[in-house]
């Protein structure tokens, strides 16, 4: 767990970070969004100590990390950036264990570590072990520093934009294997980004930032529904909140029983989101959608009008929960 | 020019040692069959007594010339390393202006007026020379140590402290390894320019190949300047082709930056 409270940094009379408070429950998706400049970056970094924060408390499992010996603590802490940061003049698999090396693992476990996490994280290991970063993609490259990140098994991870140079069909895929990883791996971590979609497809707990202070946080459909001023707002895609929401919400969540009258033509799978169901329902020029199971079996039916009066009782009960 | 130096990815990395070599086993025949070539000499200095310098062995003087340029050569890279790691840490940054400045004072200081400087309190003999090549070859190596050092981005090097590499490791782990091209190549003219300016030993008694031009210009006689000039310049040539294939398997097995 990552405990920060009344937390400030201070470059000279500037303040890059002011007082900010947040907690990421163990096994937690974090994100810190913000425009660049924002603090976002430096309070990651002062996380592994990268950077000494000037005043308030930083928690790791509910003790200062300035008790941690920075050198050990940062062993204990995985850090993805966005331009990798390999060793140019090592090879894929020596970039990976390094941190085990650090820490004196038998040679024979580090070799199997490597090996696990280059077939976790898609790299054939024929084809990339002695592979030296400059012959990768950079999809490629990123995958290697996750990898490097992970391959001490540390519980917290810390990214700072790490998709943020990649081209967009690459870095929806790192961000979709990024979600099966932590559905699997269940590591605290705190993830830095100005994407906002990247941040509502990741984040257990959002955190948006501006001038060194935190605007707003809360679960993503929290933010969605309730944004607390105009930053946020646009932030969020202002008119397209209600697309992003959307993309949040699976479609069986909103599907009804199979009704008397005649199933619709359209059919979606239940595990798709609410958006992909509207833009079927735009595209079809209907109203009402056949929801079916891995199968192709119907099993339910989504209807447009329902959408739209669940989603107004939900902001309801949504603004009586806050 | 020093900086630039670049470091190119080569495609052939692997001609590199056949031109040492070549330069050296003219190097080794220059030294060993000198006396043969007295008819030559002749023909260019017909009127002297003597045409082949004969005060002492040729191989005597290489020695005693490698010895110079080598003892120089080791002090010069171990301060001048020692002191570009040194500015570029946080402790030392303060100082990074004023070695850089230091050491480009050394180069100004023509090695003549050292050794005019030097011979008063060190006496006569090899140890002027050597402080004269050290002040004068710092520079080289200063600056592209520096230029090598500072070249590492601070993206790595902060990646590496992020794995929980202590400073030490960064620095011989990712940053020296790194910066090493630049750092030869530094060495490689610091050496090569130590190699040509060493002769002036020859003025102050240090007995090398330089003794051969001196006695020569002394003495009027041409042939004797044409030998030593013609030794300095094999040597030179050798040892900088040596630094060339050095830096080619470097840059082949680092081909990385």
């Amino acid at each position: 767990m990552i405990e920060l409270s009344h937390v400030s940094k201070h470059f000279g009379e500037e303040a890059a970070v002011d007082d900010i408070s947040l907690r990421v429950a163990k096994g937690k998706f974090c994100a810190l969004v913000g425009t660049s400049g924002c603090g976002k970056s430096t309070t990651l970094r002062m996380i592994n100590r990268l950077i000494e924060h000037s005043a308030g408390d930083i928690l790791l499992d509910g003790q200062a990390i300035q008790s941690y010996d920075p050198v050990k603590l940062r062993r204990r802490i995985g850090y993805v950036i966005q331009s990798t940061g390999l060793f140019p003049h090592w090879t894929v698999a020596r970039n990976i264990g390094l941190v085990p090396r650090l820490l004196k693992w038998p040679r024979d476990e580090v070799t199997a570590r490597v090996e696990e996490l280059m077939g976790m994280l898609g790299l054939p290991i024929e084809e990339f072990a002695h592979k030296y970063p400059h012959q990768l993609s950079g999809g490629q490259a990123q995958r290697v520093g996750v990898a490097r990140a992970l391959a001490a098994n540390p519980d917290i991870l810390l990214m700072d934009e790490p998709f943020g140079a990649l081209d967009p069909i690459t870095r929806e895929k790192l961000q979709d294997e990024m979600v099966k990883l932590q559905a699997r791996l269940h590591k605290t971590v705190v993830f830095v980004t100005h994407d906002m979609d990247e941040a509502l497809k990741l984040a257990d707990h959002l955190v948006v930032m501006r001038n060194g202070r935190i605007v707003q946080q809360g679960s993503p459909l929290a933010l969605l529904q309730h944004p607390e001023d105009p930053f946020v707002d646009s932030l969020l895609g202002g008119l397209e909140r209600g697309l992003k929401q959307a993309a949040l919400t699976r479609v069986k969540d909103h599907m009804t029983s199979l009704g008397q009258s005649l199933p619709a033509q359209s059919r979606i799978p239940a595990d798709y989101s609410l958006r992909q169901a509207l833009s079927m329902m735009l595209r079809d020029h209907c109203d009402r959608l056949t929801v079916v199971d891995q199968q192709d079996m119907p099993i339910g039916e989504l209807s447009l009008r329902k959408i739209v009066k669940e989603a107004q009782l939900d902001k309801v009960s949504a603004r009586d929960a806050y | 020019m020093l900086i630039s130096r670049r470091i190119e990815p080569s495609s052939n990395a692997n001609h590199g040692w056949a031109l040492p070599l070549i330069w050296g086993v003219l190097l080794a025949a220059a030294v060993l069959g000198m006396p043969y070539l007295e008819s030559v000499f002749r023909w260019l200095e017909p009127d002297a007594r003597q045409v082949i310098y004969r005060r002492a062995e040729f191989s005597t003087l290489l020695g005693r010339h490698l010895l110079v340029v080598g003892v120089a050569a080791a002090v010069t890279i171990l301060v001048g390393v020692l002191a570009g790691i040194a500015v570029t840490r946080k402790r030392g940054q303060d100082f990074l202006p004023l070695v850089g400045q230091l050491a480009s004072l050394g180069q100004t200081f023509p090695p003549v007026a050292v050794l005019a400087l030097a011979v008063p309190t060190l006496g006569f003999g090899t140890l002027p020379i050597i402080v004269a090549l050290m002040l004068y070859g710092l520079l080289p190596i200063v600056r592209n140590t520096l230029a090598g050092l500072q070249g590492v981005s601070t993206d790595i090097k902060q990646a590496a402290l992020a794995m929980g590499m202590t400073p030490w490791q960064v620095l011989h782990r990712v940053e020296l390894p790194l910066a090493a091209p630049v750092i030869l190549a530094g060495v490689r003219t610091s050496v090569t320019i130590n190699i040509a300016t060493a002769a002036l030993g020859a003025t102050v008694g240090a007995s090398n190949l330089g003794d051969p031009i001196i006695a020569g210009i002394v003495n009027g006689n041409m042939a004797y300047v044409v030998q030593g000039a013609l030794l300095i310049a094999l040597l030179a040539l050798t040892v900088d082709s040596l630094f060339d294939a050095y830096q080619q398997t470097l840059r082949s097995r680092l081909s990385a930056s």
